[in-house]
């Protein structure tokens, strides 16, 4: 489901002490493809992908989300960076809660979290708490609570940031065969440009704040992908290109923080 | 300094039951203290007479009767202060202006030591056994209230966010996620509550005694016909009876809150 982000803006605060978080973004996010937004801490994309999923209000601008019939928010579901799980709820209670509050009833959702828990590598974990599996197992958990809504929009707040580089491929290469599988649209936000190329079919970088849209680069690498796709020349030429346009935006943001601080 | 090491280290068993051996050593030198210097019952009788009266009072059932009462007047007490100082506790932090109207209530009443109401709640109720759960449920009201209340108010907004963008309703995130993620914290008001209402009914059945039954009116008679041996005797059981009602409410928090587990 295609997603229009028209002249965004978001700004926090009032008057004097104001954070423009972001300036008049505008993009057409494509149906079914996965975009990574890519820029460096603080540039807004937390707060777009929340804006798009209808989580936080925007100051101005419009979001039109397919045909624009379907509201904000009842498309897309959310996982989030700290993942957000329920701790006083099972691993199964914690993914089936979306149906649960729907009011499907609890041997339906039961079986259905069960099975989604069984696709993303946890059969017979569903009677655990959080607390009691390591990272990666909770991230998996967070991902099945989002996929178990069928939403056409996934939204991805930086996943895998907290993980270990070994973990992380591997739930970068689950993510990459659920999305071949299911053709969701996916935002995926990263700080990371490997991570970008490794998943996106379009990489949207912004600059540091205000948040804009510096850059939109197509992905052009074949599918299915897997790890070793980064070792290529193609990955490598679009890793300098990228890496040119952040080093740009993080001495920008530096320069900033150093005016601030002679400001102050 | 090494020696000491290999020493411990030689005598796990020894390490084990020194905590037992020293309560022992302790009573055998009061009762050593007690009969070679003569002392007279009344200041301090030996451990072995006490016991003898504690097994009197426990044959002749005026033990367990007073015991019994006591604890009834502690439980219906707390039964108030517990579901009276929750459901205020969580109206207030589910809504602003009841915290609003509340507030000042609370700041005036909480630090007024409630045994400085007795007087008046005498007076007013008699020293029946309305006087003696009103006043120990008072008291245990605002611990449970302010521990509930700002419970609530802790509640990791992320979790929020998470369980609205998962589709539930304002009251479905009340219910399923406000709730049990204070539950920690209410349970820990929960439990200043109980020490506080053992505290007041004891001190209410010496104070106002016209009932004339419970532990506190089974001390304060003893001392006042100088029946130390009663006095100790009584002591011991309302010890024995606090840690009892401490690991009786563990057990339940374990069964209504098991994932809240270590945080207590
Ligand atoms: N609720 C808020 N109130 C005030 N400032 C905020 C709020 N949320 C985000 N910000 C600010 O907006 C900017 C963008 O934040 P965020 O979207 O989280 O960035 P990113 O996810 O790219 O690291 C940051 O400077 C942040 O401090
Ligand atoms: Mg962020």
């Amino acid at each position: 489901m295609e997603i229009l982000v028209e002249n965004v803006s978001q700004i926090f605060g009032a008057a004097p002490h104001q954070v423009v978080a972001l300036d008049h973004v505008t993009h057409r996010f494509p149906s079914q493809k996965v975009t990574c937004i890519l820029g460096p801490s603080g540039c807004g994309k937390s707060t777009l992908t929340q804006i798009i999923g209808g989580i936080e209000p925007c100051s101005a601008g419009q979001i039109t989300i397919g045909d624009g019939r379907a509201g904000l928010g009842s498309q897309s579901v959310m996982m989030w960076q700290s993942l957000n799980l329920f701790p006083w709820r099972s691993v199964v209670e914690n993914v089936a809660f979306g149906l649960e509050v729907a009011g499907v009833s609890k041997a339906e959702r039961t079986e259905k979290g069960k099975k989604l828990l069984a696709s993303v590598g946890l059969r017979g974990f569903h009677d655990h708490y959080p607390r009691q599996l390591s990272g990666g197992m909770r991230q998996r958990v967070a991902l099945a609570r989002a996929l178990i809504l069928e939403r056409p929009i996934l939204l991805m707040d930086e996943p895998f940031a907290a993980l270990d580089a070994q973990t992380k491929i591997v739930m970068q290469e689950e993510l990459i065969r659920i999305y071949e599988a299911s053709k969701q649209t996916i935002l995926f936000v990263t700080h990371a440009i490997d991570e970008a190329i490794l998943l996106g079919d379009e990489i949207v970088v912004m600059t540091a704040r205000p948040g804009r849209i510096k850059d939109v680069i197509t992905v052009d690498l074949p599918r299915p992908r897997s790890q070793e796709l980064v070792g290529t020349p193609e990955f490598g030429k679009l890793y300098k290109y990228i890496l040119h346009l952040i080093r740009e935006e993080v001495q920008n943001a530096m320069a900033q923080e150093d005016l601030a601080v002679a400001a102050s | 300094m090494s020696a000491t090491i290999t020493s411990v280290r030689g005598s796990p068993l020894l390490q084990r039951a020194l905590p037992s051996l020293i309560v022992l050593g302790v009573i055998v030198g009061w009762e050593a203290l007690v009969e070679l210097n003569g002392l007279a019952p009344i200041y301090l009788p030996a451990p072995s007479s006490i016991l003898r009266y504690l097994w009197v009072m426990l044959a002749d059932g005026s033990m367990e009767y007073n015991l019994g009462i006591t604890f009834l007047r502690i439980m219906a007490g707390f039964l108030v202060a517990a579901i009276s100082g929750v459901i205020v506790g969580v109206v207030m932090g589910m809504s602003p202006l009841a915290a609003r109207i509340v507030d000042p209530w609370i700041a005036a009443l909480y630090p007024l030591p409630k045994i400085s109401l007795i007087p008046l709640l005498i007076i007013w109720l008699g020293t029946g056994e309305t006087y003696k759960i009103f006043i120990s449920a008072i008291s245990a009201f605002f611990p449970i209230v302010i521990s509930s209340y700002s419970g609530i108010g802790q509640v990791d907004q992320g979790l929020l966010k998470a369980a609205k963008d998962l589709g539930a309703s304002q009251v479905q995130v009340q219910t399923k996620i406000v709730i049990p993620a204070a539950m920690p914290s209410i349970i820990a008001g929960l439990h200043l509550g109980m020490g506080v209402t053992v505290i007041l009914v004891v001190a209410a059945e010496m104070i106002g005694g016209s009932s004339q039954s419970g532990m506190g009116y089974l001390l304060v008679n003893a001392g006042q016909v100088m029946e130390t041996e009663k006095v100790f005797a009584s002591l011991i059981v309302l010890a024995v009876f606090g840690a009892a009602l401490t690991y009786a409410q563990r057990w339940v928090d374990r069964i209504i809150a098991p994932w809240a587990q270590g945080k207590v």
